[in-house]
């Protein structure tokens, strides 16, 4: 009956009651959406990672990430493809030839990384070839074909079918030369990536350095992100004298972002909720001092401090529930759509790009988000409600039941 | 014994300013079964006695013994918790909870007490038929007149099983007729219940039907007289 009687009390003054609900229920629904943009955000920085060119793990020589040298190359590299392929959690894999270079053009040049690829199979693991924006992927029959990055070409002020000169170190330190001409130019949500990563064929550069053919990096997409931990695992096992490492480590900052956007959101929600208190606070010390003489009648008859207390907290729960409900079931509608269709921030694309992040994003929210802001919801509620709950329970029934 | 002794009861209000004797001195005694008016003029100290006599306040010095138990000792809890088991109040305002409808407001004191529901339920249906309100028993207060809400409030007051109802200026919302209505059911359920009603009243209406008539006058008792 208490539980009864603190919901009727919700509604003693609808209009009043009304206000703080929708206050609670915008409130929580804008931080709601911020949130979900801010987790879109990050999913699609480490998305668009993984598919152009992270992919969930790599395999590499020890040390070569910290240094890439030609002759750091993965021993027996082209066997362990073949058996990464096989393994059960593994979608597809692909080896790289990876050099740091240089690229010129007639009117400029800049510094590069030159990955040598096999199309075909680069293919399934990256998605550089559904970036095109002009040209082919390696379709032309011309000698030395390069595919580039659209801000690299524009740095380098060259278009499709442009020569360039790429230099870079050759095996025992000597300088190599090699011309190539663009046949395809991409554009990828990062333009740090689009103006540092030229591909070429494998084939084209162990011709140009003169050596067998060799890789120094494997790149691997696994069926599903779930199975990840176990392919690490595995891989470890198998490679334990190879730098087996999974995207996380490769690109730690790409990690760290997307990770901070859960406790960037519950920050944003925790301030919402922090403004919403006072609300809550001074509606409901407007709804005490209003029945000052009904809660000492209350005390009078028989009702303990400690029923009025929690009769007081209920009260604010429920309102505060009420609120924070509608504004839940107003962000989980917003996002149905919204997560479905994407929200279009083409106006910003160019700082999206900066982040590595698509200009598309997909606004969602993790279910445990939902329990979490319940939670915080119920202890808003609880702090609210102590002002007032106090208040109540320091009423003198004597004095309270001769206000007329 | 007597249901209610007063022993040399003081209260004083304001002790540190100006102080104020709403309670002088007073000492008497009240028997069950009676139906007492104490009158005088206002500031007279009628309700402060009244609040004194229920454990609503407490006095300055002096005893209130109810049932044998001295109650000026008791702690802020303790009087709460005797309140509920023997002491019911009728106020001047109704006081109904207006979120509640009348079997509700009825039901809500045996609640408290820890009464199962069936039981609560019976005893407030037949308590509202007592004082004539069996049709409104699902009407909030708001759809009940002021004398109907005085009803439920004199219903509710009997819901414990109290040793004692104290009614401050229970009549002094109400139009004759209305009142004529309520101390008809009062007096009705003091003959046939000897339930004790104590009133702090200058309602003369109130003063014709009481069996005794406490006079107060600046906090003391200048007159005690039973009447026929």
């Amino acid at each position: 009956m208490l539980l009864t009687l603190a919901w009727r009390n919700v509604w003693r003054n609808k209009k009043r009651s009304l206000i703080i609900i929708l206050a609670i229920a915008f409130g929580l629904w804008g931080g709601l959406m911020a949130g979900a943009i801010m987790m879109g955000w990050g999913e699609s920085m480490v998305t668009t990672a993984i598919d152009r060119d992270l992919g969930h793990v790599q395999i590499h020589s020890p040390g070569f990430r910290l240094e890439q040298e030609l002759t750091n190359q993965l021993p027996g590299g082209f066997q362990i493809l073949q058996r990464v392929r096989a393994l059960p959690q593994v979608q597809s894999a692909c080896g790289h030839v990876v050099l740091e270079g240089m690229a010129s053009s007639a009117t400029s040049n800049f510094g590069v990384q030159i990955y040598g690829i096999v199309p075909e199979e680069e293919a399934h693991v990256t998605i550089i070839h559904q970036k095109l924006i002009t040209g082919s992927y390696f379709r032309e029959q011309t000698r030395n074909p390069a595919v580039i990055g659209a801000k690299l070409a524009e740095r380098l002020g060259v278009k499709l079918h442009s020569r360039l000169v790429l230099g870079f170190q050759g095996l025992n330190g000597e300088l190599v030369y090699l011309a190539v001409r663009v046949v395809g130019i991409y554009k990828t949500e990062s333009t740090y990536f689009d103006e540092s990563h030229l591909f070429l064929r494998q084939s084209d550069l162990f011709r140009v350095i003169g050596v067998r053919p060799f890789i120094h990096e494997i790149t691997i997409r696994a069926r599903h992100s779930r199975l990840v931990p176990a392919l690490l695992q595995t891989l470890r096992q198998q490679y334990p004298d190879l730098d087996v490492a999974s995207w996380k480590e490769i690109a730690p900052e790409i990690a760290y972002m997307a990770a901070s956007m859960d406790s960037f959101t519950y920050l944003f929600l925790a301030i919402i909720l922090f403004a919403l208190l006072f609300g809550i606070t001074n509606t409901m010390l407007m709804a005490v001092v209003e029945r000052f003489r009904e809660l000492g009648v209350l005390l009078a008859v028989g009702m303990t401090r400690v029923r009025i207390f929690v009769m007081i907290l209920l009260e604010t729960i429920l309102l505060s529930l009420t609120g924070g409900l509608a504004g839940i079931i107003m962000g989980v509608g917003t996002l149905a759509v919204v997560g479905q269709y994407g929200l279009d921030l083409s106006a910003f694309e160019s700082s999206l790009a900066s982040f590595g992040a698509s200009a598309i994003l997909y606004p969602y929210l993790p279910l445990e988000m939902y329990v979490v802001l319940t939670i915080m919801i119920l202890l808003t509620a609880l702090v609210g409600a102590a002002l007032p709950a106090w208040k109540a329970v320091h009423i003198q029934p004597a004095q309270a039941t001769r206000i007329v | 014994m007597a249901l209610i002794e007063l022993d040399h009861l003081i209260k004083i209000y304001n002790t540190t300013s100006i102080p104020v004797k709403a309670v002088n001195d007073v000492s008497l005694s009240i028997e069950p079964g009676e139906f007492t008016a104490i009158v005088g003029p206002s500031g007279s100290g009628k309700t402060t006695l009244l609040n004194l006599m229920g454990g609503l306040d407490v006095p300055t010095s002096g005893r209130v013994i109810i049932d044998g138990t001295d109650i000026s000792t008791l702690k802020a809890n303790q009087l709460i918790e005797f309140r509920l088991h023997h002491i019911g109040f009728v106020f001047q305002a109704y006081n109904l909870i207006p979120v509640f409808t009348a079997l509700e407001n009825v039901e809500f004191i045996m609640l408290l007490q820890g009464v199962d529901k069936q039981k609560r339920r019976e005893r407030a249906t037949q308590l509202l038929k007592a004082v004539g309100l069996e049709d409104k028993i699902h009407s909030f207060p708001s759809q009940l007149s002021g004398g109907q809400q005085q009803r439920v409030a004199v219903a509710r007051a009997l819901a414990s099983h109290p040793s004692f109802v104290l009614a401050d200026e229970p009549t002094a919302n109400l139009d004759s007729h209305t009142a004529e209505n309520l101390l008809d059911i009062m007096a009705q359920l003091n003959r046939r219940f000897n339930m004790t009603f104590v009133f702090s009243t200058h309602d003369p209406r109130v003063i014709r039907r009481a069996k005794r008539v406490i006079t107060l006058q600046d906090g003391q008792v200048i007159s005690d007289q039973p009447q026929e």
